[in-house]
């Protein structure tokens, strides 16, 4: 009897150590993100949040395709693995039209207006909240200080896309190289090309969501972007960095994220005038690359991740990040004078994030991508002219948007 | 007597079967349901328009034979079919005879056997993926060792991936500099077993090393050389690790294999009854390139 007595103690005290240890095991939350600076200034902040909520934060780190894939794939699941997601923009229209993303209105998450507001039009959908814009990448026009001196400019003197080719030209002819570009990919190329084709007054679709590709506009940026890169050479991302840095590339399109300038760094960039030709008419030239957050309609910890994301969104949580190499869509922020006595750069940056463009926010947009970039890069391989490959990836994508 | 004695063995025999019926079960569930279960429904998607998305409101539809048709008229999966072909024959080639070579070299050393063997293996050891990213280092335009060699004998330099006239044999260099070593070492240990009388008679009889080669060697060794070129046509067909890293199919499609080429235009966009449909058409096209030596190993 005793024995039994005795058994029945232990087990009760070991059932009973069991409920305390799960009461206080703290919640697990799985992030999915953008690998790079993107989740590194997202990780730096979590561990006061998890602190103070009692949770412990899981990361996976992605490439922009294996991410969009990734929250894809979980989106299906009715019990979803991922709590925190970051979504590029232009996944935002088939993401919301699938139903992959959690109405962050809903659940009681608003933006403020610190917020730079033209960085958060493609987060609503019909008045509710979907993503909030964490990370504010923009084009910019990375430019080799050395080379834009020799060639007898000032980076305040480069007015249109003919001085960006006059440039490059003259880093040519000096044995260097000019324009770099990205032709890895097919959504590299066409991302990469999206500001010459702007700066022209084009667009990829028009306001009916119809592909606009075999238009005058169009021809004269493709033929403005084919005489740019005759002048360079075409590197995947670390390359471009490198040859600007170098000095063995003179210019290229890029990120905020890929690269911090200082006063001292042989690099820098600018924001692209917008016009095609001196004295030709100014148009906005600059394509967001935004990496917003949102929560999974299928997250298991909704009203937690939202708590997580209004913490990441906090203006001086997101202050605390620009030394790390963060980039907030906030005033606060980016016209902040401590933080422009360090990081000048944050003021083009600034002016580029209030009068970007998004890229178009239509569910097929991966597939228009692919067909355009294939396209694109049979023109500039030479497989085919600028009129045939326009025409061709018309057809095509006429057909893909019915 | 003959039916008495059929009789009499019959209990035995069936008891003989079901208990190879039972053994055979465990293995054939894991195929069932590793392989035909999957299998099964890439051919049920190709004749659907599922989208993995799009499936969260509306189920796929039936579209018969489009996914195949849309398929077959695709000037760039035509493309990626012919660089598939190109590229399965080039690198079998060189691999078998750059493999043969090696294995030849290696069996014919009297010291450091064990040595050569595990240096001449290493390529074949790394992932693929480290291979990939160390060839893009070796060969990038800027800081890459290949460029500057060149740049310091006064020779041309060439963005190797970029290039159009350079990126496909690239790919062909980097997969036969790492499956070479594949091929070594099937053949090296097929080559332990060629009989060592046949090569003293050989010599006995005055054959030169040629004559020894093509009279004693490789008859010896033939089945294996076939297994060998059965898994290096089957595993370079199937190449997409690679092309990805390095070059995504470009430039102008120069380099897109079937896989990639499904991956550009059906999984990315996440279009799988479309890619599956790409996937079956590959597998019927591996499974008629294999059919000559399964025919042959099944007698």
């Amino acid at each position: 009897m005793k024995k039994l007595l005795a058994l029945t103690l232990a087990l009760l005290m070991v059932l009973s150590l069991c409920v305390t240890a799960s009461a206080d095991e703290p919640t697990k939350l799985t992030l999915i993100l953008r690998d790079g600076t993107y989740a590194d200034v997202i990780e730096e902040c979590l561990p006061a949040f998890e602190e103070e909520h009692n949770v412990t934060c899981e990361i996976q780190r992605l490439s922009e395709s294996d991410l969009y894939t990734g929250i894809a794939l979980d989106a299906i699941n009715p019990e979803g693995t991922y709590d925190l997601c970051m979504v590029d923009g232009s996944w935002m229209a088939e993401f919301t039209e699938n139903g992959v993303l959690a109405d962050l209105t809903e659940l009681g998450y608003e933006l403020d207006e610190d917020v730079i507001p033209a960085t958060t039009t493609i987060c609503y959908v019909d008045d509710e909240l979907y993503l909030a814009p964490y990370y504010g990448n923009v084009t910019v026009l990375m430019y080799n200080k050395a080379n834009v001196e020799a060639a007898g400019y000032k980076p305040e003197d480069i007015q249109s896309l003919e001085d960006i080719l006059d440039i490059c030209q003259q880093a040519k002819e000096a044995g260097n190289k000019g324009f770099i570009y990205r032709g890895d990919t097919q959504n590299n190329l066409v991302v990469d090309f999206l500001p010459i084709l702007l700066s022209y007054g084009g667009w990829v679709i028009d306001e009916n969501n119809q592909p606009t590709v075999d238009t005058d506009e169009f021809k004269a940026a493709m033929q403005c972007y084919l005489d740019l890169i005759a002048t360079g050479d075409a590197e995947v991302k670390d390359d471009l960095i490198a040859s600007v840095d170098t000095g063995a590339g003179t210019m290229g399109i890029g990120w905020p994220g890929w690269y911090t300038p200082t006063a001292d760094s042989p690099a820098d960039y600018i924001a692209l005038s917008g016009a095609a030709a001196d004295g030709a008419e100014k148009f906005n030239s600059n394509v967001y690359g935004i990496w917003t957050i949102g929560v999974p309609a299928n997250s298991t910890h909704k009203e937690l991740a939202v708590e997580l994301l209004s913490y990441l969104m906090d203006a001086d949580v997101q202050k605390s990040t620009v030394p790390s190499g963060g980039v907030p869509c906030r005033y606060s922020s980016l016209q902040d004078e401590e933080v422009l006595a360090t990081y000048p750069q944050y003021e083009v940056v600034c002016a580029a994030l209030e009068s970007g463009m998004y890229r178009p926010v239509i569910a097929e947009w991966t597939e228009f991508y692919t067909i355009l970039g294939t396209e694109m890069d049979n023109i500039i391989n030479g497989i085919k002219d600028i009129d045939t490959g326009l025409a061709d990836a018309q057809a095509a994508l006429e057909d893909l948007m019915g | 007597m003959r039916d008495h004695q059929t009789a009499v063995l019959r209990p035995g025999h069936m008891q003989s079967r079901r208990f190879g019926i039972k053994m055979l079960t465990p293995t054939m569930v894991v195929l069932l349901v590793m392989t035909a279960y999957p299998l099964f429904f890439t051919l049920y998607y190709s004749f659907t328009d599922y989208n993995l998305l799009k499936q969260l409101h509306k189920p796929a539809t039936f579209i018969a034979l489009e996914n195949y048709t849309d398929l077959v008229k695709n000037e760039y999966f035509r493309q990626a079919v012919w660089n598939t072909v190109r590229f399965t024959v080039l690198a079998v080639v060189f691999e078998m005879i750059i493999g043969f070579a090696m294995a030849l070299l290696v069996h014919s050393l009297k010291r450091g056997q064990k040595v050569m063997r595990i240096l001449l293996l290493l390529p074949y050891l790394l992932p693929t993926v480290t291979v990939a990213l160390s060839w893009r280092m070796m060969l990038s335009p800027n800081y890459g060792i290949v460029n500057q060699v060149l740049q310091s004998l006064h020779l041309p330099v060439y963005n190797w991936f970029s290039d159009i006239k350079t990126a496909f044999g690239m790919l062909v260099l980097i997969d036969v500099w790492q499956s070479s070593p594949f091929v070594f070492l099937l053949l090296y240990a097929a080559l332990q077993s060629v009989p060592q009388s046949q090569y003293e008679a050989a010599r006995i009889d005055g054959a030169n090393a040629f004559k020894t080669l093509f009279y004693v060697t490789i008859p010896n060794i033939k089945n294996s050389l076939a297994l060998c070129a059965l898994l290096r046509t089957i595993d370079s067909f199937r190449l997409f690790d690679k092309v990805n890293l390095l070059t995504g199919g470009g430039p102008a499609n120069s380099t897109a294999t079937i896989t990639q080429y499904l991956y550009n235009f059906g999984i990315s966009s996440l279009n799988f009854g479309f890619g599956s449909a790409g996937a079956i058409i590959m597998t019927v096209l591996v499974l008629f390139l294999s059919s000559f030596y399964i025919k042959r190993a099944m007698g």
